[in-house]
């Protein structure tokens, strides 16, 4: 304790500007690089970026993408120690919201990876999901004779994610002239994509194709066209590319899955929380850009 | 300590008919005990003769299943050890019953604790140094010798702890104290200065039930000598009419003279 | 308090001669282990950042970090006293959390949804108690880790598992309201509300624990629950007691954390049990029961915090304080358990 009040009184006597040589960005993950491709590669993304542009980068993440305070204590000690921008993949973003409002306060820069953070005017920086599920319509055309019958598996569409993919999907699909006869959620679940995939060619025996919004339903629902020998009829298009999904596509089951681009997350933070340094500004929203995985490239997914 | 109010006239605590079940179990069957002001009784038996659990229903901790209990001429029933308590009736348990981890003036007043009030009556708090105060005046009085009633009740003697649970007996008016054993656990040299702290107990007219397996210290310190045998009573004697070796015998579950093996200690 | 086991050392060196260094040294430890570990920690952080760690702001950022476990540490404290265990003081934070935000949300009166956090946590403590005593649950460990999936639960239940935001400042103001002093060169300097809290807190708690009869009564279970028992405590009644106080505190941790997020997040203190029993062993507490001083909890939760905050300076993974943490649980009883050896010596 005495010590701990010496240090407070110290603190209050010679406290001491921190001086910087380079610049130093935190990258603020959700989850931690070391066994997870995803973060491994926005880890790879910014490091490699940051070399590139000349300046420092500490890439920090709680242990598990649960652990919320553990962020916000790495964002805190972060200011403490005097960064200058910020590049985060908010673990919850009305949590994280306080601490980023602290930052910006403090004039350092700010923005969001992955995830849109809950703060005003930040730039967010990620997948464009209805991009994504557009080029997975575009694919469904290119493989189905005009005028037959698909189906969209939904997410849950009051979360924004949701609702991007199944609009994508829908404008898509609608578009090249497909007949959509039925649009209905999975809630990201694999036990409930296969069940409402069961129904759904119950009363459509005559389907070509499908758009999962994420790969969990996608793998269920082909698990209910195996059981009703329809897959091979079927040309079913899957969002995510997790390696289960992967190996879907490579088995010929799955015909494609649609991979975001978390390496230009890291790579995009940096450049882009270095223009608003430097006294530039951004568009409220940048993609990251997506790409379609089949039989070709899913070996990288895998 | 003050002079408890005595009655020669009629026992102080009479047990009649006690039984106590366990389930299918009789441990005690139409057991009868009779003790007198400033007595001191002991208690022998063989292992599960039904000692302990006698004592047991004395100090309130198991009631009897059947059986009445009067005390200073009242019939009275105890739902708690705490119940006796009020009436005087303490125990010294065998495994002493004491809180290592706290010093001795806390063990002494733990359940009794002395309270002072803060803030204008609003809060209640504990008074350490009121306890620490009696606790040493308390022990002096018994002539019980310890380095500081603030020790820690672990770091004292197998005889330092056995004195101080006693001390802790006869801190509130006791008039009956009950004790199982409370030689068994001592180092040989400690045996003697616990038996003379019986006999103060005695002096102070208070009565005394010990249960002992050893004949030195049922020799020693009591008046009288009851024997239980399988769960009934079996003998008792004034202690001057009867020997060591008719004692051990009853133990054993006989009257007769049992002399060849009369050793001083059987368990 | 503590007759002075030292004094004794210096005044028979041959009989101390006969034991070991590392045995030697157990006393001294014993008493100022947890203040050397945490000036080492400290000179050891200030040389490796010397223009940060002493600073202000990063002092108040760890009492800002520490102030939630701190609650859950001191209530998981009591509990352990008893010689018992709290599992579900990280679930009940979050069900205190979410109760809060939710009602919030749905327009209940501010006074009323602050005060809805720790009455929740009373509630699930006194529940505990309740199982742990009444129902005769073999042992703390299996009804609280019945409340831990049960109180994680109904925070799912009642918020739909989804994050409520936006809580009105005077709900806020125990987790993230600062109170400006003034300016130090050129540093604005602000002490958090919640600090100045924690010292209140672990206050009434010296209070409670060493100068009361309710305290004491808790030391004396925790050394002898039967010694308790014969000498007329209601040894249920204190159990119970010390559950709800367990669980109001994890109630008050809850508020804290939703003052401190702005929000309320259903996943809110997983895993934090364990951080909090981690602090009371590394404190000085014993698993046995009736051993453990507030101070000691105090520097147990700072500890933790000065880990963490080190590492987070260094730009050290997580992964490492999870290995720091656990090495120096390990050492912490290693302690404990010579200091028996020690004790059973004389």
């Amino acid at each position: 304790m005495h010590k701990l009040i010496l240090a407070a009184a110290a603190g209050i006597i010679g406290a001491v500007a921190t001086a910087a040589s380079a610049q130093t960005i935190l990258v603020s993950m959700k989850g931690p690089g070391a066994g997870n491709p995803f973060w491994a590669a926005v880890e790879r993304g910014a490091t490699e970026k940051a070399a590139e542009m000349g300046v420092d980068v500490v890439v920090l993440s709680p242990p598990t993408e649960s652990d919320v305070p553990a962020q916000i204590a790495q964002v805190e000690d972060q200011l403490a120690k005097g960064v200058d921008g910020i590049v985060i993949a908010p673990t919850d973003p009305n949590a994280l919201a306080p601490v980023i409002d602290e930052a910006i306060a403090d004039g350092v820069s700010v923005v969001f990876i992955d995830t849109k953070g809950a703060n005003e005017g930040v730039t967010y920086i990620g997948t464009d999901n209805q991009m994504g599920a557009s080029l997975a319509a575009k694919h469904i055309c290119e493989n189905v004779e005009e005028g037959a019958d698909v189906a969209i598996l939904q997410g849950i569409v009051t979360q924004s994610t949701g609702k991007a993919r199944a609009d994508g999907s829908h404008e898509g699909l609608s578009a090249c002239g497909l007949n959509i006869v039925a649009e209905q959620t999975g809630e990201w679940d694999r036990a409930k994509g296969l069940a409402v995939m069961e129904n759904i060619i119950t009363g459509n025996p005559n389907l070509k194709g499908v758009f999962a919004s994420n790969d969990n339903m996608g793998l269920g629902a082909i698990e209910a066209l195996k059981n009703a020998d329809m897959l091979d009829q079927v040309f079913l298009v899957g969002f995510d590319a997790n390696p289960d999904a992967a190996e879907s596509v490579l088995a010929g089951e799955m015909a494609a899955t649609v991979a975001q681009n978390p390496y230009n997350m890291g790579a995009f933070g940096i450049e882009s929380v270095l223009t608003l340094i430097s006294g530039g500004s951004l568009d409220p929203v940048i993609d990251t850009g997506t790409v379609l995985v089949t039989m070709e490239n899913a070996e990288d997914f895998n | 300590m003050n002079e408890p109010q005595m009655n020669t006239e009629a026992p102080l605590l009479a047990a009649k008919g006690i039984c106590k079940f366990f389930g299918a179990v009789t441990a005690l069957r139409d057991v009868d005990l009779e003790l007198w002001p400033g007595e001191v009784l002991g208690v022998v038996g063989d292992n599960g003769a039904g000692k302990s659990t006698l004592m047991k229903v004395l100090s309130g901790l198991h009631p009897q299943s059947e059986g009445t209990l009067i005390f200073d001429g009242k019939p009275v029933s105890f739902a708690s050890p705490r119940e006796a308590r009020d009436l005087g009736i303490e125990m010294v348990y065998q495994d002493l019953a004491l809180a290592g981890n706290m010093n001795i003036a806390e063990n002494i007043y733990l359940g009794r604790e002395p309270t002072r009030k803060v803030l204008g009556g609003a809060l209640t708090l504990f008074d350490h140094r009121t306890g620490i105060r009696m606790a040493k005046k308390h022990l002096e009085n018994l002539r019980i010798h310890v380095k500081s009633v603030e020790q820690k009740v672990e770091e004292l003697s197998g005889g330092q702890r056995q004195a101080v649970a006693i001390a802790r007996s006869i801190a509130f008016d006791a008039r009956l104290v009950i004790m199982d054993e409370p030689t068994a656990a001592l180092a040989v040299k400690e045996v003697g200065k616990v038996l003379d702290l019986i006999v103060d107990l005695k002096k102070r007219g208070i009565s005394v039930v010990i249960i002992s397996h050893r004949m030195d210290d049922i020799f020693y310190v009591c008046d009288r000598v009851m024997a239980l045998y399988h769960g009934s009573n079996f003998a008792e004697a004034r202690l001057k009419d009867t020997s060591r070796g008719e004692v051990i015998g009853w133990i054993m579950g006989t009257k007769e003279k049992v002399e060849s093996v009369a050793h001083d200690r059987v368990s | 308090m503590t007759a002075s086991p030292e004094n004794s050392g210096i005044e028979s060196p041959e009989s101390m001669q006969k034991l070991p260094l590392g045995v030697r040294l157990i006393p001294f430890f014993d008493r100022y282990g947890i203040l050397i570990v945490i000036v080492a920690m400290g000179a050891v952080m200030w040389a490796l950042q010397p223009d940060v760690f002493l600073s202000w702001r990063n002092i108040t950022n760890i009492f800002k970090q520490t102030a939630a476990n701190g609650m859950l540490s001191i209530g998981m404290f009591v509990v352990i006293l008893t010689a018992g265990i709290d599992l579900s003081v990280g679930s009940v934070l979050a069900l205190g959390m979410m109760t809060l935000a939710v009602s919030n949300a749905a327009g209940v009166p501010w006074p009323v949804a602050l005060a809805l956090s720790p009455m929740m946590g009373l509630a699930a403590g006194f529940v505990n108690g309740i199982g742990i005593t009444k129902l005769r649950m073999p042992h703390p460990f299996i009804m609280t880790l019945g409340m831990l999936f049960m109180a994680r639960g109904l925070a799912n239940l009642i918020s739909g598992g989804v994050p409520y935001s936006g809580l009105p400042d005077p709900i806020r103001f125990l987790g993230s309201a600062r109170i400006y002093l003034g300016e130090f060169d050129g540093t604005r300097i602000n002490l958090p509300v919640v600090f100045l809290f924690t010292i209140l807190v672990y206050f009434l708690f010296w209070i409670l624990l060493e100068h009361t009869v309710f305290g004491r009564r808790v030391y004396a279970i925790g050394g002898n629950p039967e010694a308790a028992r014969v000498s007329g405590i209601n040894v249920d009644r204190t159990l119970i007691i010390v559950y709800a106080i367990c669980g109001f505190m994890a109630g008050i941790a809850g508020l804290i954390m939703a003052g401190r997020t702005n929000s309320g997040f259903p996943n809110a203190g997983t895993g934090m049990e364990l951080e909090a029993i981690a602090a009371v062993i590394i404190g000085g507490a014993s698993f046995f029961g009736g051993r453990g001083q507030v101070l000691g909890i105090f520097g147990g939760v700072l500890i933790m915090g000065l880990i963490k905050n080190g590492l987070n300076l260094n730009n050290v993974s997580t992964f490492w304080q999870q290995i720091l943490i656990g090495a120096i649980i390990v050492l912490a009883v290693f302690i404990d358990v010579l200091r028996r050896d020690l004790g059973t010596r004389h």
